[in-house]
C-alpha cells in the first residue's frame, strides 16, 4: 500500500471519516473492554479503509505477538485471529523504530516500495513527506506468502510502551492516502487511550479483585469468634491459583508449639514438618534480611538457589512454582505463608510452524498455516501482582496471628483471670461455705467445748472431791494406819496375826519384846510350834486342842488366862489372850491374838491376894478373940468363974481396941494413899510440933521405963501439924515398944539446908538389914507377935511414910542389930520463915 | 472322950480364949504353945490327940510347923486341923492339898468348937478330914 499524498479522500471517505471517528470514540467510551474496542476498531478501520484485513497485532513479553483483533472482507485473506508469530517476525530493530520514532510504515508489494513517516525527533509532529525506498526482499517475499500486496503498520504505544499494531492488509495493490494514514493514526491513537484505559480498567479490576480477596482473607483472619486460618489459606491458594500452600506459625513462647495448616499439594520431606526440616531453616536463614521468597520454577534454578533436598521435596509432590512470605511483626518473624503451583499445560496456536532449527529466524516464515503448538509441564511463574498480593496477604496474616497471639494472651489472660476470678469466686464461695461450716463447726465445737468444759469442770470438782475424799480417806489411812502402827507399837499387849495355816504374818513390837526376839523373826514362824503353846501348869497343847487352834478351825474366839509362851530361849510366861478370826468374804483366813504378859499381874494379884490374906487375918484375929472370948461369957457356961468371964471380957475389950485402930490405919492409909486425905498445911513451928509429941508418948515411955529425951529445934514447917505429930508419935512409940527398959529413946531433928531432918533414935534390938525397906510396908512388923502384944497394928510405919511422902519428904531407917535404930524423915523448910 | 489337945498359936489371946472354951464346954485337956518350935517340943513330948495350929505365926508359919510334924514319924499322924484367920479362896485350894485333918476359919463359933473338933476327929478316924 502507498500513499498518494497528492491524492485525497475520497467523497465518501471524507464523510465517512468524521462518523468513524465519532463511532470509534464512542465505542472507546462506551466500553472499557478492550476486546470490544479492538473488534470495534479493526472493523471501523477495514470498513474506513476497505481493505481485506484489518488486525491489531499485541507484543508479549518475549518479543512475539499474538493476533488479538481481526476483521476480514469475504474471506480474501485467511484470518489470523488469535495467531501467534515468533518474535523474529518482527525483530527487535523493528520495534525499536516503531516505539521510538512512531515508524508508520506503507508496503507495496507491487512497487517493492516501502513508505515510512517518523515523529520529528524532539518534537511531538509528524514529518510532512512520507519517505520512500526499497522493501526488504525476505519482507516482500513474507507478506507475499501470507498473501498481502499492500500493508499498512501503525504502532500502538501505550506509556512508552510498544503495545502492539494496528495491521491493514490487502490482497490488492492499494495506495494509502495522506488522510487514510492520518485517519489511521488518529484511531490507533484513540486504541492507545482505549487501551490505557482498559489497562487501567483491568488494573482496577485486578486491585478490585485483589482487595476482595484480601478482604475476604482478612474477614477470614478477623472472624469471631476464632480466626479462619485454614479457610484464609484455601482462599489465598485459590485467589494465587495454587496447587497447594501451607501456614506455618512458630511457637510465641516455649509453652505453645508450632501450628501448621496444610492444603493441597505438600512438599514430602523424610520427617516432620518442611518448617522444621533442617535445609528448610538454613535455606530461610541464610536470606535472614528477605521477606518473600517467589520461584517460578524449582527446576530452573540457580544449584544453590535451593538445596537440592528441598527441589526434591518439592518436585516428589508435583511441586513446580514457590512462593514463600515471611510473616514479620515488628522485626519478629510470626511464621511463614508458602504457596505452591504445580506445572501446567501450555498450548499456542502459532501462524505457520516454527522451525526449531531455526530459531534464529534466518529465513523468513512463507507458511502461515494454523499450527497449534502444545508444551506439557510448564512452570507457572508468579506475576508482580501475585507477589503484591501475597505480601499484602502476608502482611495482613502476619497481624492477625500477632493480633490473635495477643488475643490469644488476653484470651488466655482473660480465661486465667476469668478462671482466677472463678476460682476465686468459688474459692469465695467454698471459703464462705467452710465459713459457715467453721463457724457452725466452731459453734458446735465451743458448745461441745463448753459442755465438755462444764463436764471436765464437773468431773475435776467430782475428781477434787474424790481426791480430796482419797486424801482424806488416804490421810484417814495414814493417820488410821499410823495409828494402827503407834497403837500397834505402842500397845503393851503382844499382837500378832496368823494366816489360815497357822504362820505368823504379823507381829507388833510388845510381842516381840515379850517373846525376847526380832518381829522379823516371828514373821512366817508356826506359831504353835515356834511359842510351844503351853497351859499354866507347863502342859504343852495338842495342836488340835489349841484354842488358838480353834479359833483358826472353827471361827470361834478363846481366851485364855495364865497359859504358857515360851520362847526361844526356854524360858515361859504367863499370858492371858483372845484369839479372834480374821474373816474375809465370810471365810476364815486367820487369826489375830492379843496377848499380854501377866507375869507382873499375877505377882500383883498374888501380893493383893496376899494383902487381902493379910488384912483378912489381922481383922479376923481380934475378931476371933472377941468374938471367943464373948461367946463363951455368952454362953453362960462362965458364970461359975466370974474371975475367967472377967478376963475374958478384958481380953475381948483390948482386942476391940485393937480391931478399932487396925481399921482406922487402914482406912487412914488407904485414905492418905488415894488422896482422899487433904493435908491441912499451915505455917507451924518444929519445936512445937516435937514437943507435943512427946508430950502425947511421955506416959508409955514412963510406963514402959524409958527416958524419953526431946531437944526442940526452932523452925517454920507448912505443914498439917496433927499429922507431923502422927508421924512422930508413931516413931515414938515404935521406939518406945522395941525398946528395953531404961534406955533412951531420943527426938532429935536439924536444918539441912532447905529442909529439916527429924531423927528418932532407941537403944532397942534393932532392925535386920534385909527388912530394913520392908518394915515400911503394910503388916510387915519384924516381930509381928511382939508388935501385937504392944498393941501394933502393922500399919503405922506405912502411915508414917504416906505423911512423910504427901509433905514432900523421904523417910528411911538406919539400924544395927543388938544397937538400936534410927529413923529419919525430912521435910522442905519453909523459906519465909 | 477326953481328949488331949494341943493349941499353937502366937495370939495369947486367941490360945487362952480357946484353950478356956475346949476346956469349959468338952472338958478336954489343953496344951498351948505361942510359937512353931514350942509347939513342935510340946507336940512331941505330949501326943496330942490334935493339934489346933495357927498358919500366921512369925519365923516359921503354920504351915512348915505342919511340915515338921509331918517329918517327924512320932508326930505325923497326929490330926492337925488348922485353926487359921486366912480364909481366902486361894489360901483354902492351898490347904486342900495338904494332909490336914480339917480346917476352922478364924473367928470360930466357941459355942460348936468343940464339937467341931471331935466330929473331924472322928471323921479322922474314918479316914477323911472335914474342911470348914
Amino acid at each position: 500500500m502507498q500513499t498518494d499524498s497528492a491524492q485525497h479522500l475520497s467523497q465518501g471517505q471524507q464523510d465517512a471519516f468524521p462518523l468513524l471517528l465519532h463511532r470509534m470514540t464512542n465505542q472507546i467510551r462506551q466500553s472499557l473492554e478492550l476486546s470490544e474496542i479492538l473488534n470495534a476498531t479493526v472493523a471501523e478501520v477495514r470498513a474506513f479503509l476497505q481493505t481485506d484485513r484489518v488486525k491489531v497485532y499485541r507484543f508479549l513479553a518475549d518479543g512475539s505477538g499474538e493476533v488479538v483483533a481481526e476483521s476480514i472482507d469475504r474471506q480474501q485473506l485467511p484470518s489470523l485471529l488469535g495467531h501467534s508469530f515468533p518474535a523474529g517476525d518482527i525483530p527487535p530493530e523493528a520495534r525499536e523504530l516503531f516505539l521510538h520514532v512512531r515508524q508508520r510504515s506503507i508496503v507495496d508489494v507491487e512497487t517493492q516500495q516501502i513508505g515510512l513517516t517518523f515523529l520529528e525527533e524532539g518534537a511531538d509532529v509528524w514529518t510532512e513527506d512520507m519517505r520512500f525506498r526499497p522493501v526488504d526482499a525476505c519482507h516482500i517475499e513474507y507478506l507475499t506468502a501470507m498473501g498481502v500486496r499492500s500493508s499498512l503498520v501503525v504502532p500502538i504505544v501505550d506509556h512508552d510502551q510498544l503495545w502492539g499494531l494496528l495491521v491493514s492488509h490487502h490482497s490488492q495493490p492499494r495506495r494509502v492516502t495522506d488522510s487514510e494514514l492520518q485517519v489511521v493514526q488518529l484511531v490507533a491513537d484513540q486504541v492507545s487511550i482505549a487501551i490505557a484505559q482498559s489497562n487501567i480498567l483491568n488494573e482496577t479490576r485486578l486491585k478490585a479483585l485483589q482487595e476482595a480477596t484480601i478482604n475476604q482473607v482478612v474477614a477470614l483472619l478477623h472472624s469471631l469468634p476464632e480466626m479462619q486460618l485454614q479457610q484464609a489459606l484455601e482462599q489465598v491458594i485459590t485467589a494465587l491459583h495454587g496447587s497447594g500452600g501451607r501456614l506455618y506459625i512458630a511457637p510465641q513462647n516455649a509453652d505453645q508449639p508450632a501450628q501448621f495448616f496444610v492444603h493441597g499439594n505438600q512438599p514430602i520431606v523424610p520427617q516432620g514438618e518442611i518448617e522444621q526440616n533442617f535445609h528448610w531453616q538454613a535455606w530461610l536463614d541464610i536470606e535472614e534480611q528477605q521477606d518473600i521468597w517467589a520461584l517460578a520454577d524449582i527446576h530452573q534454578l540457580h544449584p544453590f538457589a535451593l538445596p537440592p533436598e528441598l527441589v526434591a521435596a518439592f518436585a516428589m509432590a508435583q511441586i513446580r512454582s514457590l512462593i514463600i512470605v515471611r510473616l514479620h511483626y515488628r522485626q519478629k518473624t510470626l511464621g511463614y505463608l508458602s504457596v505452591f503451583r504445580g506445572a501446567i499445560d501450555v498450548q499456542r496456536i502459532w501462524a505457520g510452524r516454527v522451525d526449531q532449527n531455526d530459531l534464529r529466524q534466518v529465513r523468513p516464515n512463507l507458511s502461515f498455516e494454523t499450527w497449534c503448538q502444545s508444551k506439557r509441564d510448564q512452570a507457572n511463574p508468579w506475576t508482580p501482582l501475585d507477589v503484591q498480593l501475597i505480601q499484602i496477604l502476608g502482611g495482613h496474616f502476619a497481624v492477625a496471628i500477632y493480633q490473635r497471639g495477643l488475643y490469644q494472651r488476653v484470651r488466655s489472660l482473660n480465661t486465667s483471670l476469668k478462671r482466677d476470678i472463678q476460682m476465686q469466686k468459688q474459692a469465695e464461695i467454698r471459703i464462705s461455705a467452710l465459713n459457715t461450716e467453721l463457724e457452725l463447726r466452731v459453734r458446735e465445737r465451743t458448745d461441745e467445748l463448753q459442755q465438755t468444759n462444764a463436764e471436765l469442770l464437773l468431773q475435776i470438782a467430782q475428781r477434787e472431791q474424790v481426791l480430796q475424799e482419797q486424801r482424806q480417806a488416804e490421810a484417814s489411812l495414814a493417820r488410821l494406819s499410823h495409828q494402827n502402827e503407834l497403837i500397834l507399837n505402842s500397845a503393851g499387849d503382844g499382837i500378832y496375826g496368823l494366816d489360815s495355816q497357822g504362820r505368823i504374818t504379823f507381829a507388833n513390837p510388845a510381842a516381840a519384846r515379850m517373846l525376847n526376839c526380832e518381829v522379823r523373826e516371828l514373821i512366817g514362824q508356826g506359831m504353835h510350834t515356834y511359842l510351844n503353846y503351853a497351859q499354866a501348869d507347863g502342859t504343852l497343847y495338842l495342836l488340835s486342842e489349841s484354842p488358838i487352834y480353834i479359833t483358826l478351825s472353827n471361827g470361834t474366839v478363846q481366851s485364855r488366862t495364865g497359859d504358857l509362851f515360851h520362847r526361844h530361849n526356854g524360858s515361859s510366861f504367863p499370858v492371858e489372850f483372845v484369839s479372834s478370826p480374821i474373816r474375809e468374804e465370810g471365810k476364815i483366813v486367820g487369826a489375830v491374838v492379843i496377848f499380854k504378859d501377866i507375869t507382873e499381874r499375877q505377882i500383883v494379884e498374888q501380893m493383893k491376894d496376899e494383902f487381902v490374906s493379910i488384912v483378912s487375918h489381922e481383922l479376923r484375929t481380934p475378931l476371933t478373940s472377941i468374938r471367943s472370948t464373948l461367946g463363951l461369957v455368952a454362953s453362960g457356961w462362965l458364970d461359975s468363974h466370974p474371975e475367967k468371964s472377967q478376963r475374958m471380957l478384958e481380953i475381948a475389950y483390948s482386942n476391940t481396941n485393937r480391931l478399932v485402930r487396925l481399921i482406922n490405919d487402914i482406912l487412914d492409909i488407904e485414905r492418905i494413899k488415894f488422896g482422899k486425905v487433904t493435908m491441912e498445911k499451915k505455917f507451924c513451928n518444929a519445936d512445937d510440933i516435937m514437943t507435943q509429941s512427946v508430950d502425947a508418948m511421955r506416959a508409955m515411955a514412963e510406963k514402959a521405963d524409958i527416958i524419953l529425951s526431946v531437944v526442940p529445934i526452932a523452925a517454920h514447917l507448912w505443914a498439917d501439924p496433927d499429922r507431923l505429930i502422927q508421924t512422930l508419935t508413931n516413931l515414938l512409940n515404935n521406939a518406945i515398944k522395941f525398946s528395953p527398959a531404961h534406955s533412951i529413946v531420943q527426938l532429935t531433928a536439924e536444918i539441912c539446908t532447905d529442909q529439916i531432918l527429924f531423927c528418932v533414935k532407941d537403944q532397942g534390938t534393932g532392925i535386920p538389914s534385909d527388912k530394913l525397906e520392908a518394915i515400911f510396908d503394910r503388916f510387915q512388923q519384924v516381930d509381928a507377935s511382939n508388935s501385937r502384944s504392944q498393941g501394933g497394928t502393922g500399919l503405922g510405919l506405912t502411915i508414917c511414910r504416906e505423911i512423910v511422902q504427901q509433905h514432900g519428904g523421904k523417910i528411911w531407917v538406919e539400924s544395927q542389930l543388938g544397937s538400936g535404930s534410927s529413923f529419919y524423915f525430912t521435910l522442905p523448910i519453909h523459906i519465909d520463915s | 472322950m477326953n481328949k488331949r489337945i494341943l493349941i499353937i498359936d502366937d495370939e495369947a489371946d486367941i490360945r487362952e480364949a480357946t484353950q478356956l472354951c475346949l476346956e469349959i464346954a468338952k472338958g478336954w485337956e489343953v496344951l498351948t504353945a505361942g510359937s512353931s518350935r514350942e509347939g513342935v517340943e510340946k507336940a512331941t513330948a505330949e501326943l496330942p490327940d490334935a493339934v489346933l495350929l495357927d498358919v500366921m505365926m512369925p519365923d516359921v508359919d503354920g504351915l512348915q510347923t505342919f511340915e515338921r510334924l509331918q517329918a517327924n514319924p512320932i508326930t505325923q499322924n497326929i490330926p492337925v486341923i488348922l485353926l487359921t484367920a486366912k480364909a481366902q479362896t486361894a489360901d483354902r485350894l492351898r490347904f486342900t492339898q495338904l494332909a490336914i485333918a480339917a480346917v476352922i476359919t478364924k473367928p470360930y463359933d466357941p459355942l460348936t468348937l468343940g464339937d467341931q473338933i471331935a466330929d473331924i476327929l472322928s471323921s479322922s478316924d474314918r479316914g477323911s478330914g472335914i474342911v470348914q
